[in-house]
């Protein structure tokens, strides 16, 4: 039946129950069967397949690849770095997938992971040595575990407009009670614990103590009533920064950057007790399906043109030294950057890769502070 | 000649005639795809996740011992009794109101409308075509600090600054969850409705009886099944719901459900997360038999 025909039933009232049913039955198999349709078709394309934090799975990054094959890759987006762990451990398999420093000692002990062939990476002459010869980050045959690939900072992002600060920018902000119900935090505990143990005045090469641990929650149990909400999703924090339902929030250094271009009065603060920094990086998957594939996600988004999108949209570092010849020095201080990876990374707390077992104590305490507890 | 029949074909045909006579092997065959999915879908889940339960966390693994130490720790630890108890008011809350606001609905639709039934149905429950996960997002846009009604409210001078509380707070649950499952009460609410025998209403106004207390007498209590399969409808799943609270609760919104992920996702600590899932079933299964308990009562004092 035509649907202009059942359109006119519709109007003259003569559509008769039959038909009806007949039409949402017809409605009901193609709504079933769309999405087969497209999965076969994603399947047949044979695309790798990027497990990355939301925000990366822009055809920007991907540029080279996306001339190579003609498509980009597929992504799956996860929001905290233990969540992504939890859900490949249960049997989700991809080809790459974007876990930080902090993560990447207890991803490659699940054996989850193969050791990467460098040789196999155009790129990998200009990627800066330092952020490879990360703690850990050895495995055999001076292979590495993880390819760097992005590294900036946790702080700040404060309306400048709405919130004074007496002296110096500091960590504070966060706390100050005049600011109550409109501070935002991020929901994962691989940011939030780490910073609030800064606040606390915990030196990281004791953060797994009990004393440091008790320290750490009673600041963040301090901070709970005056949060608004939190959450991993940066959108949310830089559209609540943008219309003043929050102050200030902890982020990371790209919603700054965002709120920046659009006019909105912020800055990415450099509190006097420093940063959180952290380099994350590239992991392939031991049973990866497109291994061809994954090593060509890995070197386009190692290339320059990759990293100066990176540097210039998002304000995070890039690992290729040469990302950051197209910027003056004078555009990387304003994004908080440096070419020199060093002078930011030591400038603020670099986290160290912890055990699992701290991890998970870590994760369960903040959920239940965050639950009021 | 002198045909023997072989022993296979005796077989079968004994088969086939026990087949013939036994009701209950007959009505088996007929449930059996059913029997399959339900076994497949529903009983093994269920006893994995009860050995589950049993088992305790393992650094990545899993240590097998049985111990019941997940639900002495669901019972003494406050968190779990809090957010149980505040998912049901939750829940329990959104009930109410959705069944409030619809049955007006239903009603009109089965006593008022007369031509073309089946459009206004349709055209009731078109909202929840689209993906819940929309509507959910929906609800962000219209309570949000800049959303519909809060710039509504302020051009039209009514308030002086955005209301804060429509949105991250168990409003914005409640609100948002009757919404999302009112097309689960409209349904049920006018099928029972649809039922009542028009001529005992107007018998009892024969009788004297004034629309209100016809409305008590009769069509009420005639359409309390309707009543009672919706609140089931809605309780029932929205208890354990998990995205509506992540997204608009906030940090005192958070319910059950999120609990319940938190420890298969970043807690990792996925045999509390079983038991958690068992003692939530549990319960649901309590209150509602206690809920078919009472209106059974109610029932029989009313006859």
């Amino acid at each position: 039946m035509d649907v202009i025909d059942q359109l006119n039933a519709v109007k003259t009232g003569k559509l008769s129950r039959r038909a009806f049913q007949k039409s949402l039955l017809g409605f009901g198999i193609g709504m079933m069967t769309t999405p087969f349709v497209a999965s076969r078709a994603a399947a047949q394309s044979g695309q790798g397949t990027l497990f990355t934090w939301g925000g990366y799975d822009v055809p920007e990054f991907h540029t080279n690849y996306e001339a190579a094959n003609g498509a980009l890759p597929n992504f799956a987006v996860f929001g905290g770095a233990e969540d992504a762990l939890t859900r490949m451990r249960s049997g989700f398999i991809v080809d790459v997938a974007h876990p930080c420093h902090t993560d990447m000692v207890r991803w490659s002990q699940t054996g989850l992971f193969q050791p990467i062939d460098t040789t196999r990476l155009s790129n990998w002459g200009d990627v800066m040595p330092e952020l490879v010869a990360l703690e850990g980050n050895q495995a055999e045959d001076g292979r590495p575990w993880m390819v760097p690939f992005d590294w900036g900072g946790t702080s700040v992002t404060y309306r400048t407009d709405l919130v004074e600060i007496e002296g110096e920018e500091s960590w504070d902000i966060l706390w100050d009670e005049r600011y109550a119900g409109r501070i935002g935090m991020l929901a994962s505990g691989g940011d939030a614990w780490w910073c609030a143990a800064i606040k606390a005045g915990v030196p990281f090469d004791q953060i797994a103590s009990e004393m440091a641990f008790e320290k750490t929650s009673a600041a963040l149990r301090q901070q709970r009533p005056l949060v608004r909400v939190y959450t991993d999703d940066t959108t949310t924090l830089g559209q609540a920064l943008s219309s003043g339902e929050m102050v200030a929030a902890m982020t990371w250094n790209s919603t700054a950057v965002e709120l920046q271009y659009e006019g909105i009065p912020v800055r990415f603060a450099q509190p006097k007790e420093g940063a959180l920094t952290w380099v994350c990086g590239l992991m392939i998957h031991t049973e990866a399906p497109n291994l061809d594939r994954a090593y060509e996600i890995i070197d386009s988004m190692l290339s320059v043109e990759a990293g100066e999108y990176m540097i210039g949209a998002y304000g995070y570092g890039h690992s290729n030294a040469k990302s950051f010849e197209g910027f003056t020095d004078e555009e990387l201080q304003a994004l908080g950057l440096s070419a020199n990876p060093r002078d930011i990374l030591d400038a603020g707390h670099f986290s160290i890769p912890q055990e699992q077992e701290w991890e998970s104590r870590m994760n369960e305490t903040y959920e239940l502070i965050k639950a009021g507890f | 000649m002198v045909s023997v029949p072989d022993a296979r074909s005796f077989g079968r045909g004994k088969l086939a005639a026990w087949f013939q006579r036994s009701e209950a092997a007959r009505g088996y065959a007929l449930m059996s795809p059913a029997l399959i999915v339900l076994l497949i879908g529903i009983a093994v889940p269920l006893i994995i996740l009860i050995a589950m339960s049993l088992w305790t966390r393992d650094g990545f693994g899993f240590d097998m011992t049985p111990t019941i130490a997940n639900y002495q720790r669901a019972a003494t630890e406050p968190i779990f009794g809090t957010l149980l108890t505040r998912s049901f008011m939750i829940s329990g809350l959104a009930t109410f109101i959705t069944v409030l606001l619809c049955y007006p609905m239903a009603y009109y639709v089965a006593f008022h409308v007369h031509r073309n039934k089946m459009l206004w149905i349709v055209l009731m429950t078109l909202p929840f075509w689209t993906s819940y996960l929309l509507r959910v997002f929906a609800w962000r846009v219209i309570l949000g600090y800049e959303g519909v009604i809060n710039s509504a409210f302020l051009s039209a001078g009514w308030i002086e600054a955005p209301l804060e509380f429509l949105l991250y707070s168990q409003t914005a649950v409640v609100i948002t969850l009757a919404h999302a499952w009112a097309a689960f009460a409209i349904l049920p609410l006018y099928v029972s409705l649809e039922k009542i025998d028009k001529s005992l209403l107007e018998a009892a106004t024969d009788l004297g009886d004034g629309p209100f207390t016809r409305f008590m007498r009769i069509t009420l209590p005639l359409s309390m099944p309707g009543v009672i399969a919706a609140s089931f409808l809605i309780f029932i799943p929205t208890t354990g719901d998990y995205i509506t609270p992540a997204l608009l609760g906030g940090p005192d919104g958070v319910m059950i459900g999120n609990l319940i992920q938190l420890q298969f996702g970043p807690v990792n600590n996925w045999p509390m997360g079983a038991a958690l899932s068992i003692v939530l079933m549990a319960w649901i299964a309590a209150l509602a038999l206690v809920f078919l308990f009472i209106t059974r009562k109610a029932k029989d004092h009313l006859a």
